[in-house]
């Protein structure tokens, strides 16, 4: 691609954003949420596509770091409007899933290449953790100010 | 409290968790919300244990148990936000059982968007998918037209109470068949993998799988294990549709694209 790094994450994050309020309109999530659902699930899809592009991290070490701040969003997106972290996780976390993963281990499997096809499964398999692991280290932080309340 | 407020609120609670549940809210959440409108509503020696698909209460020593079977789950966390709060205005006293009755009965027939906004939003994010994986106008077009085709087909399926199993299989066939024959037919420099995972992040069990973690974390292992067992299956039903329709396509024209 020809334009610069920050058009590309600008339009990656735009994009993003859109995919992520879709997603979670059809989860219904009320419109006044649109923009912190958008914003959490586009700075969690730009901090793993620099990861991927610029430091060429293995995606699922960059969506290990890049569940961090997502996850980080959510609780302070829940914590600002006083609602529950469900609503900006489910639709957040969304660019995250390995659907392609789950696409090539099968495509592979069918070509009858079991390398390929045992490295994407692995890898989707991987990705699933690191997005497990990310959730479960910020959501287990305990806050200052909220003791018991779990959100 | 007189025996018929009693039971209105022991209603009132079991209702709550029953909606908390459906909409998709997480099994510790629907425990305490129930009991804390249990404590505001005053009903004494509330027990309650909260599965994935079921609630089991008891209340007043046990001489009152409630059960309750949640086998459908459709995801509104519209829904969830609502009865959240109900819960919080009872514990802060500002509503009493009577607005609280009219406040969940609201909550139930919360449905904003409908089937036709569903559809057009699940296009328009498989759209911004493609792009997102790397792909140019013709991929996200044919991802947008694939999206929009497996969300036709899971309304319709949910229609006709037609199993999750079968629907994620049958769409997800549907999303790579448009994508193939598209690249077939009409555009040969499409590159079917991202139009196809595109359309294909619609089925994905994104939302099983954050649900599990997050049952998981509140210690919640078989709630959470439940969930991520139905992940795991969707994901399979997924890769087993996006391969039939592959084996059909090679056989049909005989290489691989």
């Amino acid at each position: 691609m020809s334009q610069p790094l920050w058009v590309q994450m600008l339009l990656q994050f735009l994009a993003a954003m859109v995919a992520t309020i879709g997603f979670g309109l059809t989860f219904e999530v009320p419109s006044r949420h649109f923009v912190a659902c958008g914003i959490t699930g586009a700075l969690g899809w730009v901090v793993y596509s620099l990861c991927v592009t610029l430091w060429g991290l293995s995606a699922p070490m960059a969506t290990l770091v890049a569940t961090l701040p997502l996850t980080a969003a959510a609780r302070f997106y829940s914590i600002r409007h006083k609602a529950p972290i469900t609503l900006f996780l489910l639709s957040g976390i969304f660019p995250l899933v390995p659907g392609a993963g789950i696409y090539y281990t099968a495509y592979y499997l069918l070509q009858g290449n079991r390398v390929q096809c045992t490295n994407k499964g692995v890898e989707t398999l991987k990705i699933a953790l690191a997005l497990a692991l990310g959730i479960a280290l910020v959501c287990s932080l305990p806050l200052p100010g909220q003791p018991h309340r779990k959100n | 409290m007189t025996e018929h407020e009693f039971h209105r609120a022991m209603h009132l609670v079991m209702e709550a968790g029953t909606l908390l549940l459906e909409s998709g809210g997480e099994v510790f959440r629907a425990q305490d919300t129930m009991e804390i409108m249990a404590h505001s509503l005053g009903i004494g020696d509330f027990h309650v244990y909260v599965l994935t698909n079921g609630i089991f209460a008891s209340a007043m020593r046990g001489s009152v148990s409630e059960v309750r079977h949640i086998p459908r789950i459709s995801i509104d966390l519209g829904r969830v936000e609502m009865v959240n709060a109900i819960s919080r205005r009872l514990a802060t006293g500002e509503l009493d059982l009577a607005g609280a009755e009219c406040a969940l009965a609201e909550a139930r027939h919360h449905r904003v968007y409908g089937p036709r906004r569903h559809l057009l939003a699940a296009s328009i994010g498989s759209a911004c998918f493609a792009y997102l994986f790397g792909g140019g106008p013709l991929e996200v077009a044919v991802a947008f037209v694939a999206g929009s085709a497996e969300t036709l087909t899971c309304q319709w399926f949910a229609r006709h109470h037609i199993s999750r199993i079968f629907t994620d299989i049958v769409a997800a066939a549907i999303g790579t068949a448009l994508a193939i024959m598209a690249r077939w037919y009409l555009w040969p420099k499409l590159d079917v993998g991202t139009a196809s995972i595109g359309a294909l992040m619609v089925l994905t069990p994104g939302v099983a799988l954050t649900m599990g973690i997050r049952d998981i974390i509140n210690a919640d292992y078989l709630s959470g294990a439940i969930r991520m067992l139905g992940a795991v299956l969707v994901a399979g039903c997924l890769a087993a549709g996006v391969g039939i329709t592959w084996m059909i396509a090679h056989d049909f024209m005989g290489v691989w694209i």
